[in-house]
């Protein structure tokens, strides 16, 4: 040892990287994809592959022509939206609609903002509403699942969602469905909806690895579960049942997922309580009196506009003050 | 549930390597470099001049303030020189150089390893010799410990903490010393405590050491069975958390009363000194021995387990001369702290001399302590989840590299402890505490500058 180093204290560090972190977001969402893949079989590998390939490409262009700056595909966010977006639609969406999504995504919601760190919405979400809006008959083309492993889907539940059966025929009309089926990958919807099991395994995994907090997504919950049973027992012939809320619609991928995105999240835990109330109540109102069968999607977007006030108001508790 | 702080923290990995090395006794080199800035506040004076012969716990410097503290030689000799030398960041800073020559101790100091459990009744008397034999914090932040132990008019200490949380990663020196002097660190406590009007004193010590815990509750027990003066003293085993040894998160676990922004543990009751002070109290008021030794842990994980030590070590030792009889510096450290990882100070003149407060030669590898190049923030918010202190270190570092005075002070950044915990956190390597840390030095400056209009 000829020179010694010198640098001001701490002289450790714990280890993790936004590589790190981003990784493990794709080790939580495996589950969900395996399950997705297995359900829809080759159609849903092909929006997979053409989503996160386009977007890790779009992000490896304009970083590396467009910004001429650093490349920040290696940090794997651009893998999380690519997985995100995929699993936010049907698997019978063309690939060309896809890549369309991951343009949006990556070129106007990420990058146009500034990059990793600094867009304002999400970018699998944004990517999704702009396709939801712009190609509505293929973004509700719930195919059943039918893909490497056989299904049991029960009948009469083919080509729509449960909550989009439920705003067409009303409460009557999704009697028949199993909340069994909802846990384990028998409902028509998006990929990413299959199966409530898979999502809340990579729920866990987040919280065990300490990826992400709780609080926004616990609170989305609550917020949902409370105010679908209030209107439910005034009205169960009018107004599905909390469980049938929480189970369908993305509500589980959205919230554990995309509401939880460190980006277009408040950073305080008192920030992310206000953040997960809104997004529940405001998924409910359009779910119940809008035009959409389901609104999680809208429901973020709407409140990641409202983080820079959230976190403007919102502080931690300061030591002795 | 096991108390602990209520805001923020982290936790590091204990790596107490050394926790089994008994102390060993250093032999006293042929020269030893003593400084005159090993306390905080106004560096020593020095009375001495080349040429004077010295002993062993003889004054060579008296305090310069209020906040400042005496300096005892720590070997037997002669002066060589009173000069500037460099301290371990290379800051010139005042030394007395003497050339030992035998060890022969100055009158009334009592070197026998006989117990003195009877506390002395004079309370004025026990101060006085507190100062007089240099005693000042050892936890970290070396304030002269008569100042923190005579309460302001109109402020009463309620409770005497005696810090033993050793809560930073590798060092031992604390958990050895809780081990190997139980029973004088407890008659410390009692005599501070004494002084303090009787107040209680916990012993907090974290769950991770509780052989520590066992020992000093036993010397506790035993004292109070044996001798007067020793009710009202407990430990306390606390949760493992970083910092816990920090004086405003130890009041807060110990207590539940948080210290006001720019306010002293007193104004909450709270009177905070460190195992290490307490037994230097025991040292100087029954032996009547000056502060002229401590115990340091040579560590780290690129050190072969014999090769791993806890040492007393006499100050002004070169911190050179300590390597190398612990065996030399091994291939791959690449970088050497005084301190402990989170806090401590990497040192830039191996040739410096330890000081009063000295509590480690801890050696990282380059790959242990390299930083990761930074990226751009990702507002996780781990920072903030971090902070002790319930600061915000991603908004401050954002209103620091912006020179934004008024927001950085709003937003507290003068309450920063500098425990490291933000960039420990960071997952995209931002220099949080090294932008906020400057940051922090304007904004206490401005305020104070605000005061004294």
């Amino acid at each position: 040892m000829d020179k010694l180093l010198v640098s001001p204290s701490p002289h450790l560090h714990a280890k993790t990287s936004t590589k790190s972190l981003m990784r493990d977001v794709v080790i939580a969402l495996l589950p969900a994809v395996v399950v997705s893949v297995l359900f829809y079989g080759w159609s849903e590998l092909l929006v997979l592959g053409v989503s996160v390939a386009s977007c890790v490409l779009l992000e490896f262009l304009i970083t590396k022509y467009l910004l001429k700056g650093t490349c920040t595909i290696g940090d794997w966010s651009a893998v999380i939206t690519g997985v995100l977006l995929a699993l936010n639609l049907p698997a019978s969406t063309p690939w060309w609609v896809v890549f369309i999504g991951a343009v949006v995504a990556i070129g106007v919601a990420k990058m146009t903002f500034g990059g990793i760190g600094q867009n304002l919405f999400n970018p699998a979400i944004a990517g999704r509403v702009f396709l939801l809006i712009s190609f509505p008959t293929y973004m509700t083309d719930w195919t059943k699942p039918s893909g490497f492993v056989g299904s049991a889907l029960a009948d009469g539940f083919t080509g729509a969602t449960p909550l989009g059966i439920a705003k067409e025929g009303g409460v009557a009309a999704v009697e028949g469905l199993d909340y069994m089926d909802m846990l384990f990958c028998n409902i028509g919807g998006s990929a990413g909806e299959l199966s409530a099991v898979a999502l809340l395994i990579g729920f866990a995994y987040l919280l065990v690895r300490k990826v992400i907090r709780p609080y926004i997504t616990v609170s989305i919950w609550v917020t949902v579960a409370v105010f679908s049973g209030i209107f439910w027992l005034i009205d169960p012939e009018v107004y599905t049942d909390p469980a049938f809320n929480l189970l369908t619609g993305g509500l589980l991928l959205g919230s554990i997922f995309m509401a939880t995105d460190y980006v277009t999240s408040p950073m305080s835990n008192w920030g992310g309580v206000i953040f997960g109330v809104g997004i529940g109540v405001i998924t409910m109102l359009i779910r119940y009196f809008g035009a959409y069968p389901e609104g999680v999607s809208f429901a973020i977007l709407i409140m990641n506009s409202v983080v820079p006030l959230i976190n403007k108001w919102c502080h931690t508790k300061k030591y002795g003050r | 549930m096991m108390k602990t702080f209520s805001i923020g923290g982290i936790h590091p990995s204990d790596k107490k390597i050394s926790k089994d090395c008994n102390i060993e006794i250093l032999p006293v080199p042929a020269k030893v470099y003593i400084s005159m800035a090993q306390h905080l506040g106004a560096p020593a004076t020095p009375i001495v001049k080349a040429g004077d012969s010295v002993k062993v716990g003889q004054v060579i410097a008296e305090p310069a303030g209020f906040i400042s503290a005496y300096v005892h030689s720590s070997v037997s000799g002669t002066v060589k020189s009173v000069g500037p030398r460099k301290d371990l960041a290379g800051n010139f800073v005042t030394h007395v150089e003497i050339e030992t020559e035998g060890d022969d101790w100055a009158e009334g100091i009592d070197c026998s390893d006989t117990l003195i459990t009877e506390i002395p009744e004079d309370n004025k008397a026990i101060l006085e010799k507190i100062k007089l034999n240099g005693v000042v914090g050892l936890g970290g932040a070396t304030f002269p410990a008569h100042v923190k132990l005579s309460p302001p008019p109109g402020k009463k200490a309620d409770c005497l903490i005696l810090n033993g949380a050793e809560c930073e990663p590798y060092l031992t020196s604390d958990y050895r010393i809780m081990l190997e002097r139980s029973k004088e660190i407890v008659i410390g406590a009692a005599i501070m405590k004494q002084v303090l009007g009787g107040c209680p004193a916990v012993i907090g010590i974290e769950e991770n050491k509780p052989e520590a815990i066992r020992v000093m509750s036993d010397a506790v027990a035993e004292l109070q069975k044996t001798a007067r003066g020793y009710d009202g003293i407990s430990v306390m085993p606390l949760k493992k958390k970083y910092p816990q040894g920090g004086e405003k998160q130890l009041i807060d676990a110990v207590m539940k009363r948080q210290v006001k922004s720019m306010g002293l543990p007193i104004d909450v009751g709270a009177v905070v000194q460190n195992v290490a002070t307490s037994l230097a109290v025991y040292e100087a008021v029954q032996k009547n021995m000056p502060l002229i030794s401590n115990v340091l842990t040579v560590t780290g994980d690129c050190l072969p387990m014999d090769r791993q030590h806890n040492y007393k070590f006499r100050i002004g030792m070169p911190l050179s001369y300590i390597a190398e009889y612990a065996g030399g510096i091994p291939e791959d450290a690449a970088k050497i702290i005084s301190g402990g990882p989170m806090m401590g100070k990497a040192i830039a003149e191996l040739d410096a001399s330890t000081v009063k407060g000295s509590s480690s030669l801890l050696y990282l590898t380059a790959a242990q302590t390299m930083r990761g190049t930074e990226s751009a923030c990702i507002r996780c918010g781990k920072c903030a989840e971090a902070c002790p202190m319930g600061l915000e270190p991603f908004l401050l570092q954002k209103y620091a590299r912006n020179g934004m005075m008024d927001e950085l002070e709003e937003n507290a950044v003068q309450d920063c402890i500098e425990c490291g915990c933000c960039l420990y956190s960071c997952p995209a390597y931002i220099p949080l505490l090294d932008i906020i840390r400057i940051a922090k030095g304007d904004v206490i400056r401005i305020i104070r500058g605000r005061v004294q209009k």
